[in-house]
């Protein structure tokens, strides 16, 4: 959706250089946004943004490498105490990465000292996948160029 | 890994995300990584020296 004269000006006086506030419809934005909720990064490949699509795959995927190393649980849990659920849910952001912890039985070690440390950069690999998510869905539809 | 180091790292990797999903030129993105990076980290540093006025007490007794 084009942004109104409105948005303009206040996305041109904030001092930042998105002037340009929408853009082309571009790809399937399904098919982008299921993308890039599989593997980071791939719904900008996909959308030709090739260069931001390799560096945010880089930024999850070592956000996440960190939380393992860190021993940090991987919550998946889907039922019980609601925080516990939304936990769950972020880290499913990740998409492919996490089924792949899970498949291998990670869980984390809560005994380890870097396990709230650890669980945090799990959580957050999660919900900065599913912002890319969001961020491919509105390339695709024309929202953000 | 020190815990400052860590949260040093978590604010470095959120800043670079934030900077490369809302910004477009290098210029707008480096500012607003160090926005991010530098805001993260040293609030994080002054919010645990104002803690020192609010002492935590003694620790809760065991169920």
């Amino acid at each position: 959706m084009k942004g109104s004269p409105e948005t303009d000006a206040v996305a041109a006086s904030d001092g930042s250089d998105e002037q340009e506030i929408g853009g082309e419809p571009i790809g399937r934005p399904w098919l982008a946004a299921l993308l890039a909720w599989l593997v980071p990064g791939a719904g900008h490949i996909y959308l030709r943004r090739r260069a931001r699509g390799v560096i945010f795959f880089g930024i999850v995927l070592v956000t996440m490498f960190i939380g393992c190393l860190l021993d940090g649980r991987l919550y998946s849990t889907f039922a019980g105490h609601p925080l516990v659920i939304a936990a769950s849910l972020g880290s499913l952001g990740a998409g492919v990465p996490y089924f792949l912890l899970l498949a291998i039985g990670y869980a984390g070690v809560p005994l380890a000292a870097g396990y709230e440390y650890g669980t945090t950069f799990l959580i957050t690999g999660g919900l900065m996948n599913l912002l890319l998510v969001l961020d491919a869905w509105d390339i695709s539809t024309g929202r953000k160029p | 890994m020190s815990h400052l180091m860590l949260m040093v790292i978590h604010a470095a990797l959120i800043g670079a995300f934030f900077s490369l999903l809302w910004r477009r030129q290098w210029k707008a993105q480096l500012f607003l990584f160090l926005k991010i990076f530098l805001g993260l980290s040293l609030g994080a540093v002054a919010l645990g020296w104002l803690m020192y006025f609010f002492p935590s007490g003694p620790p809760a007794p065991l169920p």
